[in-house]
């Protein structure tokens, strides 16, 4: 009896084993062996190219980074602080109250949900070309006020223009994923509940704050995290739309690691700031996730 | 023009995966004796170095030794940023065009001293690191040109092109008093800071001859060499003769701009010359040389940068047809009329005018005392010893348009420099 259940302890081991290594073998070599070579550049100076090894220099990058002797990484954690965080507020704002309006299916709410997540369909490039064309200081939004004999607005030369309208594109970028996350959360949200808070004479607002809120948690909680992360890590719309200026004002983090050292041959340091980017990621991360505990929990109550 | 902004990540990837297409389809083919008889270079595509046009310079080489030539564009936004990202993958080019090694690329490229034919090449000599050549090119391309729109100078009352600054200053003030919209047409991007550099290297090497050897040697700093270039084009920034809006345009559309009339003075580089030929202004366009303080020392020295620069990689899988085909491109007639046409240069000795543009220019490439290298040359005895020059200088010299005084932008370059040379 002890054999046979010794035997199927081994085969169920065996079984998971079978199920779990090659999973367990791709994330190694995808993801921990490239962290960790990340991890060790970040410690030496390397200049990328093969031919010439990587010199051993200890935390000096990491140093470099936090004494930034010629303001460099400041503005770029500054920018990038905000496209995160106002961004990140900015798109769930926009994603709930879409799918608020159109979470009933019907013809025109399909073919609205299909144009409003067509901007995630794009490129990021070819969106920050694209409004950079739109919004340029001879774009069609300026050609039209200087054709109505208006004065021209600084979308793209001043910097705090600049700020703002990047963050606006980025954000219309970016909803449309935050908007089919949202509208699979509604789906969720028990329908019965809903209509019995209406019987008991609660109006929409109040069935939204006290139902449908509680009970999309979850679906919150993943939508700001996963909005914050991607936030965190902006390049491409940077770059087709401002490429960073004017000056440094819309240089962010991401685009100081690829645009800057990477393109200067800084590899070492410029996986030093991209470890200290991911420590940050996770960081915020397990924050909001920690924060977000108690409101997940109301709504397991709710459900 | 190859200056521009990386955008590596992406491009990394991109890069691998064309790059090890390639080498796999270069790799099978015949050859000669010793080697793969295939060359891959690398080279810059633009609206005038298109892909059929580099194919049918190549051709008449491939048809006269064999060797076979694969043209490679940029994976990335240039060739600046793809080149070190196949060298990290293992996956370099064998001929590289438009880029200078940099203390990174250079233990890389193939020492071309010993070749003849390479020490007669035009700017050789002031691209070389202690009498190593490394780089080779069919010309020079001069910087420091101020295009003009010759109805506007008339209407304001301008007879001569100025040869000093006070004169560009009281021209530009004429072009404003007259109406012209953008007296003096700056760019987004890299056009930034290499605009403002082209303007003061006659004056700047003047001052300070080889002012890269005294900012290097610690004798001047790089603060000090630019502030008061800076100063000019804070006063013009305040007297409205250029606006943010300028340096958030990119220079296609403020090249549109010249030719359609708007903008009295445009600082570009002798390659404008072919865009203007493509798309010639109705008015009649001028150049003149970049000021200088005293009209004695006009035409001050001309920053010029190598044209259509090649070099070959140590260790490509055919040194000496890459080698045969680099002393093609940079020696053989044909070929560099076929380049003059392509994109616009000057040669010593050799008329390679295509149109009146470049012929305007070619009159001032001769009549300059002397040439002078940019500061954002990577190679030779006058590199500055850092990397990243340009697109830290354009992304400083921007904040002159946000109303930042001159003497911080200045400050913060010698800081940059400082941290930079010693980190």
């Amino acid at each position: 009896m002890a054999a046979r259940s010794t035997w199927t302890r081994g085969r169920d081991t065996l079984g998971a084993l079978t199920l779990t290594v090659p999973a367990a073998a791709v994330y190694v070599v995808l993801m921990v062996v490239p962290v960790g070579f990340a991890i060790y550049y970040s410690f030496t100076s390397y200049n990328g190219i093969p031919s010439q090894a990587p010199e051993w220099i200890g935390w000096d990058n990491y140093l470099r980074i936090i004494t930034d002797p010629i303001d460099e990484m400041r503005p770029a954690v500054w920018v990038t602080a905000a496209v995160a965080l106002i961004g990140a507020f900015l798109v769930n704002a926009a994603a709930l109250g879409l799918a608020l309006l159109l979470q009933r299916t019907n013809r025109f709410n399909t073919f609205a949900r299909a144009v409003m997540f067509y901007p995630h369909v794009l490129s990021a490039l070819i969106v920050g070309f694209l409004w950079q064309a739109i919004l340029g200081p001879q774009g069609a939004v300026n050609n039209i006020l200087a054709g109505a004999g208006q004065s021209t607005l600084p979308f793209l030369s001043d910097p705090t223009w600049a700020l703002a309208t990047m963050i606006g594109v980025i954000v219309w970028g970016q909803f449309g994923v935050q908007l089919v996350l949202y509208l699979a959360g509604l789906q969720a949200v028990s329908a019965e509940l809903q209509e019995a808070a209406r019987i008991d004479g609660a109006n929409r607002v109040q069935v939204f704050r006290h139902v449908t809120w509680p009970a999309l948690a979850p679906t919150v909680t993943v939508t700001i995290v996963t909005s914050i992360l991607s936030l965190l890590k902006v390049y491409d719309v940077v770059l087709g739309l401002t490429n960073g200026g004017p000056g440094d004002a819309t240089q962010t983090w991401a685009y100081e690691i690829l645009a800057v050292s990477f393109a200067n041959n800084k590899v070492g340091l410029a996986c030093a700031q991209a470890v200290l980017l991911i420590l940050v990621a996770g960081l915020l991360s397990f924050t909001i996730i920690a924060l977000r505990r108690r409101a997940e929990t109301g709504a397991e109550a709710v459900s | 023009m190859s200056t521009r902004r990386s955008r590596a990540l992406p491009a990394t990837a991109i890069t691998l995966a064309t790059a090890l297409v390639a080498t796999a389809c270069g790799g099978s083919d015949g050859g000669d004796e010793g080697g793969s008889g295939t060359v891959r270079m690398l080279v810059n595509i633009t609206d005038n170095l298109t892909q059929a046009k580099w194919d049918e310079l190549v051709a008449p080489f491939e048809e006269e030794t064999g060797i076979d030539v694969q043209i490679e564009g940029p994976t990335g936004q240039s060739v600046a940023e793809t080149f070190p990202s196949q060298l990290a993958a293992g996956t370099a080019p064998d001929v590289i065009e438009s880029i200078f090694p940099s203390p990174d690329t250079a233990p890389e490229i193939l020492d071309l001293t010993e070749f003849e034919w390479a020490q007669d090449t035009p700017m050789s000599d002031l691209y070389a690191t202690d009498g190593q050549v490394n780089v080779v090119g069919v010309g020079m391309q001069a910087q420091s040109l101020l295009f003009y729109n010759k109805d506007l100078f008339s209407q304001a009352g301008i007879s001569e092109p100025p040869q000093t600054w006070a004169e560009l200053d009281d021209a530009l003030a004429a072009l404003q008093e007259s109406g012209v919209p953008t007296p003096i047409g700056f760019a987004a991007d890299w056009a930034t800071g290499v605009q403002v550099q082209q303007m003061w290297h006659p004056q700047q090497n003047v001052a300070t001859p080889g002012w890269q050897e005294s900012v290097a040697d610690g004798s001047s700093t790089l603060g000090e060499q630019f502030e008061p270039m800076l100063a000019h084009v804070s006063d013009w920034v305040e007297a409205g003769y250029t606006t943010a809006d300028d340096v958030a345009t990119d220079s296609g559309t403020q090249e549109a701009n010249f030719i359609a009339g708007d903008v009295g003075i445009y600082p570009m580089g002798s390659w404008f010359t072919t865009t203007l030929a493509a798309s010639p202004p109705d008015f009649e366009v001028g150049v003149f040389a970049a000021p200088v303080d005293d009209a004695a020392d006009a035409p001050g020295p001309m920053g010029a940068t190598l044209a259509f620069p090649y070099m070959v990689r140590d260790g490509a899988s055919d040194v000496d047809a890459a080698t045969q085909l680099v002393e093609y491109l940079v020696t053989d007639e044909d070929a560099i009329a076929t380049q003059a046409e392509m994109d616009n240069f000057n040669r010593e000795g050799l008329d390679v005018t295509t149109d009146e543009y470049s012929a305007s220019v070619q009159e001032i490439v001769e009549a300059a005392p002397s040439f002078a290298v940019p500061g954002n040359q990577t190679v030779g005895d006058y590199a500055l010893p850092v990397a990243g020059f340009n697109p830290k200088f354009t992304e400083l010299v921007q904040g002159l348009w946000q109303g930042r005084p001159a003497a911080d932008v200045a400050a913060d370059l010698t800081a940059w420099y400082d941290a930079e040379a010693t980190g």
